[in-house]
């Protein structure tokens, strides 16, 4: 039939299309990663201490804070979302955490004695995954956009690490107990003569790898970012997927300010200002579409590490602060445009 | 005036969108004071072939020749300029403006002060409608109108701004018997006025009104062009499908069970008023109406993706009150969505689009198979000859066929036992269409059952073992297999 005849050569057209986008597809995943061995090759040669082993276990202990974050950010972006309350989150934690380690709890007036350590870090991560939820419930319930409703909560969060802190930094000067060193070893010891807090951010990423790629959440969550109407057509609840992945961000949020306790040796309420967009920036950089429905979390491990090899870079090649500011703004904007571009030209067929 | 002067040509017309070649080879000519009529299934290419010549998409290649100036690609103020018209099948118009407004737009008349001249602007609306024998108050707000006169100042707008080629794409599917005989007569005064006019149509009983040529598209290919005289039903329908019928409906008798759903006064949404009906195993049900008469929201409604106003379900016997489609998936229901990109997630390849369904009604902590959906993923592909067969590509780069067989993999896999197929061939090549009425065969032989809602006539009469036809969104008819017809079907509709 003459209809037949016309369908086999583009047939094969398609299969041979196929062949080359997937080549194209490897390498454009590979794309960040790439981008940071070439990045740090040219420090590695540009720098005299960049390649050493100091230097490297430094970068990978302040980038290990944005990682976590970044991770639970990814889940949030891959549904379509964004979640401005992280940093907020982990200031409220993190705040929380300090404050039941060095004081005595006292609630109503009733004094309850100091908390054991470890209660007060799950207080303090269930305090991450509770803003978390109400993020997710705020967003599904009242059908408000995403980024207003975490702008929102990102300064009620700050008012509430505010009130518990009473503004001051914790541990005060003058009263209550010292963080406990296991915590401060958290935060800035090694392990093996890794940094504990990079090995936690590889944790949470595995972690999170395997929720997306194995458990009905992740399926949920890459349903909900790709297509919306299709999943919920498919019967899969959109306000409880929304929940948990905003529950899932608080969480590791929480994680990660109470291991900036550790390392810091303090709390306080203003702390980690910014890092939300820094978080948002790593996971655009490691290749997690914006609109959602693509991407993963180790791309976003990848980005943090590309923002932070990239300011420690700058820094040791004497580069002003305010430079290195405009240098990573310039970075970000550019990865967007690859990617817009690498959209495209996927689609081209 | 030379009645055999060519007033637009094409040559060669090709379009290809991303992972689809839309029209592989067009050529065809209009002449002055002809009806050349464009007949071709859904997909065959017509609405892109449309667009073309609105100016709306650029060919990929090939050259178009209007009134002798040949241009590669058109663009909407240059269509306009060269004299072409479309109307289009969805209409344009604004609802929130009068219809001198919508007639006019943009080059409402204005005084020497650049002040709008309202009394002349309704005046010379009225009287261009009146030119159309049309009578509709030209200070009304569009949206109070009907959907026939809305019709209606549409095209009069398109004439307005005075082309001689007139692009009509299925103008009479909304019109009734009355309205559209008005309609041919307008078109008729046209074409005494040496217009070209191409107009699209679903209606074969339509040929001998009004067409002097008819040409037949077929997958994006001019199968044929005829004199009307020569265009009788059969023939056409034999190049339109480019097969015999029983092989493109490839029907099977199965032996009707007990009813699995019953439906009563159902109402919901705005079109949806009043239906009763019952779904039998085993049976293959359509349901055909004109645009608005309340079958678009019957799947919407079964389904639990929108509320119910009054009115009772009952599936397998047991009252069924869905609130969420998870609870119409537990049930043992399936959707095939009239948009399928409602249905899809395009970035994801075959094996996550199949196993979306099984999500439903789970918890979010549990694991997925994923075993299952391998091996599940490449049955469905070589059982369904899903093309490319790949576990891997992106259900974006598949054509709309094989992405709408993703989706009945994805409910025969679910085990749903009450498909509603909702226009379920629409945008689908012809060959893709008989693969998916075999599907539906099988499932029914298999013990399952069918709504078809669909606009399709043929599909109908092909498939169906019964018919709801519905008016004003209640039932008007229903209609045993031997009595299915393009007649019944839209005499009770209109």
């Amino acid at each position: 039939m003459h209809m037949r005849a016309e369908k086999k050569p583009d047939t094969k057209a398609g299969a041979a299309g196929g062949r080359k986008t997937k080549l194209k597809a490897i390498v454009f995943q590979a794309g960040p990663l790439i981008a940071l061995v070439l990045l740090m090759a040219y420090l590695a040669f540009a720098t005299s201490n960049f390649l050493t082993f100091d230097n490297l276990s430094n970068v990978a202990r302040q980038s290990a804070f944005v990682a976590i974050i970044a991770v639970g950010q990814t889940f949030v972006i891959l549904t379509g979302g964004i979640d401005l309350s992280v940093a907020a989150i982990a200031a409220l934690a993190a705040s929380i955490t300090a404050v039941l380690l060095t004081q005595p709890l006292v609630l109503f007036g009733v004094d309850f004695g100091f908390v054991p350590p470890p209660v007060a870090v799950l207080i303090g991560l269930f305090i991450g995954v509770a803003a978390g939820a109400i993020n997710g419930w705020l967003i599904s319930k009242f059908k408000i956009p995403d980024f207003i409703a975490t702008l929102g909560t990102m300064t009620a969060f700050r008012g509430a690490a505010l009130l518990v802190t009473d503004g001051l930094p914790v541990p005060s000067f003058n009263a209550g107990r010292q963080l406990p060193e296991t915590l401060i070893w958290v935060g800035g010891g090694q392990l093996f003569g890794v940094p504990v807090s990079a090995l936690i951010a590889l944790l949470c990423a595995a972690a999170g790898w395997y929720v997306l790629r194995y458990t009905a959440l992740g399926r949920a969550i890459y349903a909900v970012g790709g297509n919306r109407a299709a999943a919920h057509s498919s019967g899969i609840s959109i306000s409880r997927t929304k929940i948990m992945t905003y529950a899932i961000s608080g969480l590791l949020a929480a994680i990660a300010g109470i291991i900036l306790v550790g390392r810091l040796n303090s709390a306080n309420a203003l702390m980690a200002e910014g890092e939300e967009l820094r978080s948002i920036a790593s996971v655009v950089i490691g290749g997690t579409n914006l609109f959602g429905g693509e991407g993963g979390v180790w791309g976003s491990i990848i980005g943090a590490a590309i923002i932070g090899v990239l300011g420690n870079g700058l820094n040791l090649l004497d580069v002003s602060p305010f430079w290195q500011r405009i240098a990573q703004g310039i970075v970000i904007v550019v990865v967007v445009i690859f990617d817009q571009w690498r959209r495209r030209s996927m689609t081209r067929v | 005036m030379n009645q055999h002067e060519i007033l637009l040509k094409l040559e060669n017309i090709e379009k290809r969108f991303p992972g689809v070649v839309a029209l592989k080879s067009i050529s065809l000519e209009v002449r002055a004071g002809e009806v050349q009529v464009l007949l071709g299934e859904n997909g065959a290419g017509k609405s892109t072939l449309m667009k073309i010549l609105a100016g709306e998409h650029p060919p990929t290649d090939g050259t178009i020749v209007v009134g002798g100036r040949k241009v590669p690609a058109l663009t909407p103020t240059l269509a306009t300029e060269l004299g072409i018209g479309l109307v289009h099948q969805e209409l344009s118009l604004i609802p929130a403006l009068s219809v001198t407004e919508n007639i006019f737009l943009g080059r409402m008349p204005r005084n020497a002060f650049g002040k709008i001249n309202w009394s002349k602007a309704h005046a010379d609306a009225r009287h261009a409608l009146e030119a159309l024998g049309v009578f509709i108050d030209p200070a009304a707000e569009v949206r109070t109108l009907e959907v026939a006169e809305q019709q209606l100042v549409e095209i009069t707008r398109v004439l307005e701004r005075g082309p001689r080629i007139l692009l009509l794409d299925e103008p009479t599917s909304a019109l009734s018997d009355g309205e559209r005989s008005r309609l041919f007569d307008v078109i008729r005064l046209l074409k005494q006025r040496g217009h070209g006019i191409i107009y699209i149509s679903h209606h074969l009983s339509e040929i001998p009104l009004i067409a002097d040529r008819v040409t037949v598209l077929r997958d994006g290919i001019v199968v044929k062009t005829l004199p009307a005289d020569q265009a009788d039903e059969e023939t056409v329908i034999g190049l339109m499908v480019g097969r015999r019928l029983e092989e493109q409906f490839p029907k099977e008798k199965v032996e009707l069970g007990t009813p699995v759903l019953v439906v009563e006064n159902l109402a919901s949404g705005t079109t949806l008023k009043d239906l009763s009906f019952t779904l039998r195993r085993g049976e293959i049900l359509g349901v055909y109406g004109l645009m608005g008469a309340g079958q678009a929201e019957i799947a919407s409604a079964l389904f639990g993706l929108q509320a119910v106003n009054a009115g009772s379900v009952e599936v397998e016997g047991k009252r069924a009150n869905f609130r969420h489609s998870s609870d119409a998936i537990a049930a043992g229901l399936g959707l095939i969505s009239r948009d399928r990109r409602q249905s899809l997630v395009p970035m994801q390849p075959v094996g996550p689009n199949l196993s979306l369904s099984w999500l439903a009604g789970k918890s979010l902590l549990s694991r997925l198979d994923l075993t299952r959906e391998r091996e599940e993923g490449s049955r469905y592909i070589s059982d369904l000859r899903i093309r490319p067969a790949s576990t891997t590509h992106k259900l974006f780069f598949f054509s709309g066929g094989n992405q709408q067989k993703v989706i009945l993999a994805r409910w025969m896999s679910s085990g749903a036992r009450i498909l509603i197929f909702d226009e379920p061939t629409r945008g689908i090549d012809v060959g893709a269409k008989a693969e998916v009425f075999a599907v539906m065969s099988r499932l029914v032989s298999e013990g399952a059952s069918i709504l078809m809602i669909s606009s399709e006539l043929n599909e109908l009469i092909g498939m169906a073992d019964r018919a709801l036809v519905m008016r004003g969104g209640r039932l008007s008819a229903e209609l045993p297999r031997k009595e299915i017809s393009q007649q019944n079907l839209l005499r009770y509709a209109s």
